[in-house]
């Protein structure tokens, strides 16, 4: 196994995943894609933690940072989709756009 | 007496451990139709006022040792900066929910309310004692999922979900960005701990200042540095009028010193980040001056002077940071506990009128600034008040926001750099500028014929009177005892930057 170098790929996955999140916040306009998009960024952040630790060679470490932040990102997420709900109900759609009532 | 160290512990879990007993308490209570009104409020006050207690015997304490908590491998100190902090969020806490006992009475969900607003101070004083670098962003995390609820609060009201979202959507990408920072760090020092941090940075590398910056752009999302300001003016003017007071007076400040304390780290081994903040400090003065001067809705407009006045504070920080002079952070400090008080006023008279003239007739209707015409004459004491808010916050003496004021400008002139000599001109016009939308408001109230919805206001509820008065007397105080506090923000202006070299 320790044949293959995992790091890289690792660290390739980060940027990977960090790249699409922030490429869907700033496109896409669909509420719930927006929230998807917050998760794929906080997922590279979470496999960017647990690199750190094992780069930092301590392993627990990182993965104690990363079970907390699964926690916190999950409350986050079900805010989110509670708002994505209730917006929902009172303008009959979830675009971005089209929610944009309050003046600059 | 209890011992120091389970005091502490108390301070820290005591408005955490409540919120959720102030719910359940105030839901039953209130649907076993018992009562008339729901306790809730009442109970929030008491939690509270038990907190200020043993922050008084904290600070008593403070004097002869040191405030140490240690469980597992987090450390959690009650430095200076902590005491600053701690109270800032405590007393305004007080005075929010003594407004909101009868600004939110009837709401629906009205215990949601000061159960959330209970969670949001235990989590600013949580924030303000930790010095470990990921329980810090757990804190951070924590404060800022209850104030997308608080600011969310009127869950019927379109204006309200949209700045609640947008909100969310930029706070949260931010605390991502905060992560991958953190990740960062680990993988180059190996520990989370910000002293131990500091001493293990030698030498500036690509992956540190890269770090930096995303403290930089994730903090800085919730403490309203200029292109992340957007969420402000919207959140401000829609969530209640005590969550305004709350989320201007305490909240981004607090997202501001959390950002210092990181950033604070990297001064071992780079001073690019002391003029980055005197830039964003220069652009929040400017775009928040500029955009509050075009507004007609007051409380957009204070939201908009919450963008400059973090300038203010930033350009005092910014000094310590760039300079190494430790009145600048001192300075700061003492602005950032006035602005709590003059903004926390500002909005909480705005509050009044609009609890006034709209709430109590069943409309949730924005106060405009047209609105305020002629409310002096109805309104004395609600008037009064906005306006020794509203010329503090413009710097006008003897008040205590022209002290504060006056304190940052001097100490950022007195290390006679060129360049912060022409920053503190181009602030001091910024405060001048800043007349041009405070100065008017006071005109209104005073000199004008009353608007239509001050001639069919009801009369200002009698618990409102008090929090009113308190705060307007400290600010006129402060204006003539500067140094009043000064046992609080000297020591924390001291002790926020320890490797500024001061």
């Amino acid at each position: 196994m320790n044949s293959i170098e995992i790091l890289p790929v690792v660290i390739a996955a980060v940027f990977c995943l960090l790249g699409i999140g922030i490429y869907a916040l700033l496109v896409t306009r669909n509420l719930i894609k927006v929230v998807v998009a917050l998760q794929i960024m906080v997922k590279g952040a979470l496999l960017a933690l647990v690199a750190a630790g094992r780069l930092a060679g301590n392993v627990d470490l990182g993965q104690s940072m990363a079970l907390t932040v699964i926690v916190a990102d999950t409350i986050v997420a079900v805010v989110g989709l509670a708002l994505a709900v209730q917006i929902r109900r009172h303008f009959g759609t979830l675009d971005l756009k089209s929610i944009a009532t309050l003046r600059k | 007496m209890i011992a120091t160290k389970t005091a502490f512990t108390l301070l820290i879990a005591l408005p955490l451990v409540a919120a959720p007993l102030i719910y359940l308490i105030g839901r039953l209570v209130y649907r076993s139709g018992k009562a008339k009104n729901n306790p809730a409020g009442w109970l929030a006050l008491i939690v509270l006022l038990l907190t200020a207690g043993l922050w008084v015997l904290l600070y008593l304490r403070k004097k002869t040792e040191t405030l140490v908590l240690i469980t597992g491998q987090v450390t959690m100190a009650g430095d200076a900066v902590f005491l600053l902090m701690s109270i800032t969020a405590i007393a305004l806490g007080l005075m929010v929910v003594m407004f909101s006992i009868f600004y939110m009475r009837a709401e629906p969900g009205e215990e949601k309310f000061y159960a959330l607003l209970s969670a949001n101070i235990g989590s600013i004083i949580g924030l303000s004692a930790t010095t470990d670098l990921f329980n810090l962003w757990v804190w951070f995390e924590a404060m800022a999922v209850t104030t997308y609820l608080l600011v969310a609060f009127y869950k019927d009201l379109p204006g309200s979900l949209e700045s609640g979202i947008k909100y969310l959507v930029q706070s949260a990408a931010g605390s991502a960005l905060i992560l991958i920072g953190i990740a960062l760090v680990v993988a180059e020092t190996g520990t989370l701990e910000l002293n131990l941090m500091a001493e293990m940075l030698r030498e500036p590398n690509a992956l540190l200042l890269a770090a930096g910056g995303l403290f930089l752009v994730g903090f800085g999302v919730k403490a309203a540095l200029v292109p992340m300001h957007t969420w402000l003016p919207d959140a401000h003017s829609q969530a209640p009028s005590g969550i305004s007071m709350m989320l201007s007076g305490i909240v981004i400040e607090a997202g501001l010193i959390a950002m210092l304390r990181v950033l604070g780290v990297f001064l071992q081994v780079t001073n690019l980040f002391g003029p980055l903040l005197l830039g964003f400090a220069a652009l929040n003065m400017l775009v928040g001056n500029l955009m509050a001067l075009r507004q007609t809705e007051v409380k957009r407009m204070l939201a908009y002077s919450s963008v400059a006045q973090v300038g203010y504070i930033l350009l005092g920080f910014g000094t310590a940071f760039t300079l190494g002079v430790s009145d600048g952070s001192i300075s700061a400090f003492f602005h950032l506990m006035n602005h709590a008080l003059m903004k926390g006023l500002a909005f909480m008279a705005a509050g009044v009128l609009i609890y006034t003239l709209f709430l109590r007739n069943g409309s949730h209707a924005t106060l405009k600034v047209t609105d305020l015409n002629g409310a002096a004459r109805k309104y004395p004491l609600a008037a009064l008040a906005f306006s020794i808010a509203v010329l503090a916050l413009g710097g006008l003496p003897p008040l205590s926001g022209f002290m504060s004021k006056t304190a940052v400008f001097l100490t950022t002139f007195y290390t006679l750099n060129p360049w912060m000599i022409a920053l503190v001109i181009f602030a001091a016009l910024n405060a001048v500028l800043s007349l041009g939308y405070y100065a008017p408001l006071v005109n209104r109230m005073y000199r004008l014929e009353a608007s239509e919805a001050v001639k069919n206001g009801a009369p200002m509820p009698w618990l409102m009177a008090l929090p009113l008065i308190l705060m307007a007397l400290l600010i006129v105080v402060m204006g003539f005892y500067p140094m009043l506090l000064s046992d609080l923000f000297i020591p924390a202006g001291v002790n926020i930057l320890p490797y500024a070299g001061f």
